[in-house]
């Protein structure tokens, strides 16, 4: 008797109780690592999944909240506008430490995929993520370079 | 320098050989033979290699496939260290990029950091006595048997890249030899490419094939191709760790998972110098295994974070009555106030004048008289301010009775395995250690109580490995803070506006001090003349022909450390707001008065100083500033500054709407000598000029009744896409030695920026984070 959910993709029950935090839930129960824990409040979206189509902050939510959902996280990113943002980042070098950029690309793919129209400029201002290293110009280049992808593919 | 003064840098020497490292007892006479054989196995260190692999100095690995590991003594926290050590031993073997991998160097003598000793001695870099320069030749030379192995100060590319290069030249040449010998042919006749080398006739054999007769030959010194000169320097490689990063699967100290593993979540007294009195949790919590009473902290460990976390929550605390700080920022101000007013609670600690290091209290320097003269006086302050890595403190340690594992970042397994030892009651040697990536350094991971405290709990749970994560809350507000800190300037400037005599007064606590007594409890402060203080003022290329710069050590108990750019973070926002407050005094443009300032040098230095100034001066000429609209003022304003053994200099604009402040761009312009691998110095410039642009906008730590005040990103916030500049840099090849880029870009931000306020409003702010208000 756990919590169901399609996580990327896949039927997954969790053991925990249905009162943990969805992040501790992914790192602790399933270790699945790659959504990152940093303030905990919800502000900086280092532990941003995709929930039903839209981006969440993990550390904000129970597994009661997701029960019957589907979740993605970066384990799972696999979407055709998914792999463009990452060759994308990927050629614009982004990542520093590194420890805030899954939850970057989580929240980039979830913004443009509810609009693959969008400018570049429209898809930064929905970016609130923080990133101490301060890699904000090579993340501005990686959007434009995705706005441009998708706009030469007609998406 | 004669006396007295020879005789307290003599002393500042030995002091500043012996803090770290803790072994060095040259003042007891101990052993020359001992130094000696310690100097001998630096020299003679070989990489252990495993069966199959061949290892050729302390460097470097040719597998069975003719694949390169190159050893890095040097963690990686998005400074690029592991990827520069790939290029260089690439590049020096000739070799794609793809075919090496960074390895982490094994924790021994061999890999010391001596730079970032040697930067903590209160010399003036720009001495050419060579008295200084054999005393510094001979101190580095101690240092390395100091075994003290460090990754901060932006020293790493200084600290490896020569011997990389050196010993990838070497192995080349003794590869070489070798299919010389293989073949019968004269070396000069063999062609090497893409990790074979070939004879004219057609043989050939790949470096594998080769590397175990070439470990055989007897090493040549080879002199490495110059910089820029081979496949990769100048212009750059893919960093390796950038996929995976961007994926996910890049693994941090807090994504350890190790078998059986528990967590724990802990927290630290609210006052500093608290202690606990007593934790307990009334009724238990389903999946809690214990909660752990610590000094001045406890814990609650169980089967997952957010239980534990839960646990925290319910447990019923009390910390000991009056017991800690019970200060406020307010007081701290006030003290600092009271120090730099001769108030003799706070002695002078030392004071570096025109004649050099003295340990007399200046007099002040004679402002000399004539209505000619201009006073230019101001006092600036600049706020305790915390670190805020990505990834917050944490450490996983698994305690047995005669064993201790360590899974953490940090930036020094030295000092890692020093104190887990001694809080597992083990020997150093029983310590092993296993190093991720680190979600940010910024020098918050050169303190590492949290691997003492992981170790402290992990005790009560033997056997087991308990990973302990501080909370955002209690990262911030148990930190080890970047020093709050006062300073009192006082310029005379001739009638032309030239500057005259410089009185620089700076009342902070002793960041050298407090880093001694947490790695050597039993030390003695107050014996070392903390550079860290007044770094960024201590020794300017300005022409300032009667300076004094006087230190008043406030320690008002708040635990400081070090981040990102130390002392220069608070010198250089005072020096450089203050330089253009005597350029507005002197009626001269900002950069021409910089310029004025350095032209009387001949040195090098000076000269590659005056090419920045120049070359801000065509970038201003060249970009317009945006316009100002209806309700918005514009301004720029410029900063530079020397340090870490580069030089930089920068162009900040501001849009002012309201008491609104908006940094629209900054422009870099940077010599580190040579940069190695210029999109990563890029992007080492923008990084460090987002990280103080944070701070300087936003950044303070307040204290109320021996409490930090600030508590997430809510209250402390950071720098997001909505309010970063556009940053974009210049590097300038000056083939001067190697300096550092890691920390480069934060101090001159915030003088710059302060100083495109003033260009916009005509308002000199003179304390951070930087404010706005209306009326006055």
């Amino acid at each position: 008797m756990g919590i169901e959910v399609a996580l990327n993709g896949k039927k997954t029950v969790f053991e925990s109780p249905a009162s943990t935090v969805l992040l501790w839930a992914l790192r602790d129960e399933l270790n699945l690592v790659g959504t990152k824990f940093s303030c905990g409040a919800g502000i900086c979206g280092a532990c941003t999944v995709i929930v039903d189509g839209q981006q969440q902050r993990s550390c904000q939510m129970s597994l009661s909240d997701v029960a019957g959902k589907s979740i993605q996280t970066i384990e799972g990113l696999s979407s055709e506008i998914g792999k463009v943002v990452t060759a994308a980042w990927i050629k614009a070098a982004a990542p520093q430490c590194g420890y805030c950029q899954p939850g970057f690309v989580m929240a980039a793919t979830s913004v443009i995929e509810a609009n693959p129209k969008q400018s570049a400029e429209e898809v930064l201002s929905q970016l609130t993520n923080i990133c101490r290293c301060g890699t904000y110009d090579a993340i501005r280049e990686a959007i434009s370079d995705v706005m441009t992808t998708l706009k030469k593919k007609g998406a | 320098m004669a006396g007295r003064a020879a005789k307290i840098a003599r002393r500042t020497f030995l002091i500043g050989t012996g803090i770290l490292g803790g072994s060095l007892l040259i003042g007891a006479g101990v052993g020359a033979a001992y130094v000696k054989r310690r100097l001998n196995a630096f020299e003679d260190y070989k990489l252990p290699a495993s069966p199959g692999e061949v290892s050729f100095g302390a460097w470097l690995i040719i597998d069975r496939d003719g694949n390169i590991s190159v050893a890095v003594p040097h963690q990686e926290m998005g400074q690029g260290i592991h990827s520069l050590a790939v290029l260089l031993a690439a590049e020096g073997l000739r070799l794609p990029a793809e075919r090496v991998k960074a390895v982490p160097a094994p924790e021994a003598w061999r890999f010391v950091n001596p730079v970032v000793m040697k930067a903590q001695l209160p010399l003036d870099p720009h001495s050419e006595s060579s008295i200084q320069a054999a005393a510094l030749w001979t101190v580095s030379k101690l240092f390395r048997i100091s075994g003290y192995q460090s990754t901060g100060g932006s020293t790493s590319t200084r600290n490896i890249a020569e011997q990389i290069r050196i010993c990838a030249a070497v192995t080349l040449d003794m590869l070489t030899r070798a299919a010389a010998s293989r073949f019968g042919i004269a070396a000069d006749r063999l062609e090497i490419s893409n990790g074979s080398i070939a004879a004219p006739d057609g043989k050939r054999a790949t470096y594998a094939e080769l590397a175990e007769d070439a470990s055989r030959l007897d090493p040549r010194e080879v002199a490495p191709p110059p910089l820029g000169a081979g496949a990769y320097s100048g212009r750059g490689i893919a960093r390796a760790d950038v996929p995976a990063k961007t994926l996910g699967l890049a693994r941090y100290g807090i994504d350890t998972r190790e078998h059986g593993q528990l967590y724990s979540a802990i927290r630290h007294s609210p006052k500093f110098g608290g202690k606990l009195l007593r934790a307990t949790l009334p009724g238990g919590l389903p999946g809690v295994r214990g909660i752990v009473e610590g000094e001045d902290y406890f814990a609650v460990v169980a089967v997952d974070y957010s239980t534990a976390l839960a646990g925290l929550e319910k447990a019923d605390v009390q910390w000991q009555q009056g017991v800690g700080l019970a200060l406020s920022t307010k007081d701290v101000f006030g003290a600092y106030r009271a120090a730099l007013d001769k108030d003799e609670k706070y002695p002078s600690r030392w004071v570096i004048d025109s004649a050099g290091v003295t340990a007399r209290p200046s007099i002040g320097v004679a402002a000399g008289s004539g209505s000619e003269r201009r006073i230019v006086s101001a006092t600036y302050e600049a706020p305790y301010l915390a670190h805020t890595t990505m990834e917050p403190m944490n450490a996983t340690a698994l305690v047995t009775d005669t064993s201790c594992k360590i899974w953490a970042g940090h930036q020094s397994p030295t000092v890692a395995k020093l104190l887990a030892a001694r809080a597992a009651g083990l020997k150093f040697g029983d310590v092993e250690l296993f190093t991720p990536y680190l979600g940010g350094g910024f020098g918050r991971r050169l303190d590492l109580d949290y691997i003492v405290k992981a170790v402290e709990i992990a005790k009560h749970f033997k056997n087991t490995p308990v990973q302990t994560i501080w909370t955002r809350e209690e990262d911030i507000r148990d930190d080890f803070y970047r020093p709050a800190a006062m300073a009192d300037l006082h310029a005379v400037l001739d009638g032309a506006g030239s500057l005259i005599s410089l009185v620089y007064k700076i009342a902070t606590p002793s960041l050298s001090d407090q880093l001694v007594k947490r790695i050597f409890p039993a030390a003695k402060g107050g014996l070392l003349a903390d550079k860290n203080a007044a770094d960024g003022a201590l020794f300017p290329l300005y022409d300032i022909p009667n300076r004094s710069i006087e230190s008043f050590v406030v320690d008002p108990g708040v635990p400081v450390g070090l981040w990102r750019s130390v002392g220069h973070s608070l010198n250089c926002f005072f020096m450089e707001s203050f330089v253009d407050e005597l350029a507005t005094a002197a009626g001269v443009p900002p950069l021409a008065y910089r310029a004025r300032l350095l032209e009387r040098n001949k040195n090098n230095i000076s000269r590659r100083a005056r090419t920045l100034i120049e070359r801000l001066v065509k970038y201003d000429a060249e970009n317009p500033k945006q316009a100002a609209r209806p309700g918005v003022k514009v301004g720029r304003g410029f900063s530079f500054a020397e340090c870490f053994n580069s030089l930089v200099a920068q162009a900040a604009d501001v849009e002012i709407e309201g008491n609104d402040i908006r940094v629209s761009n900054v422009f870099v312009v940077a010599d580190c000598g040579f940069a190695i691998d210029p999109p990563n110095v890029i992007a080492q410039l923008r990084s460090a000029v987002n990280y103080g642009l944070s701070a300087a906008l936003f950044g303070r730590i307040d204290l109320e009744d021996g409490k930090v005040v600030q508590k997430n990103f809510d209250s402390y916030p950071a720098l997001t896409l909505a309010n970063a500049p556009r940053i974009s840099v210049e590097i300038v090849t000056s083939n001067a030695e190697l300096g550092g880029v890691g920390e480069l870009g934060t101090p001159g931000i915030a003088p710059a920026v302060g100083n495109a306020i003033f260009a916009a409003t005509g308002k000199r702010l003179r304390s951070l984070p930087f404010v706005l208000s209306t009326g006055a």
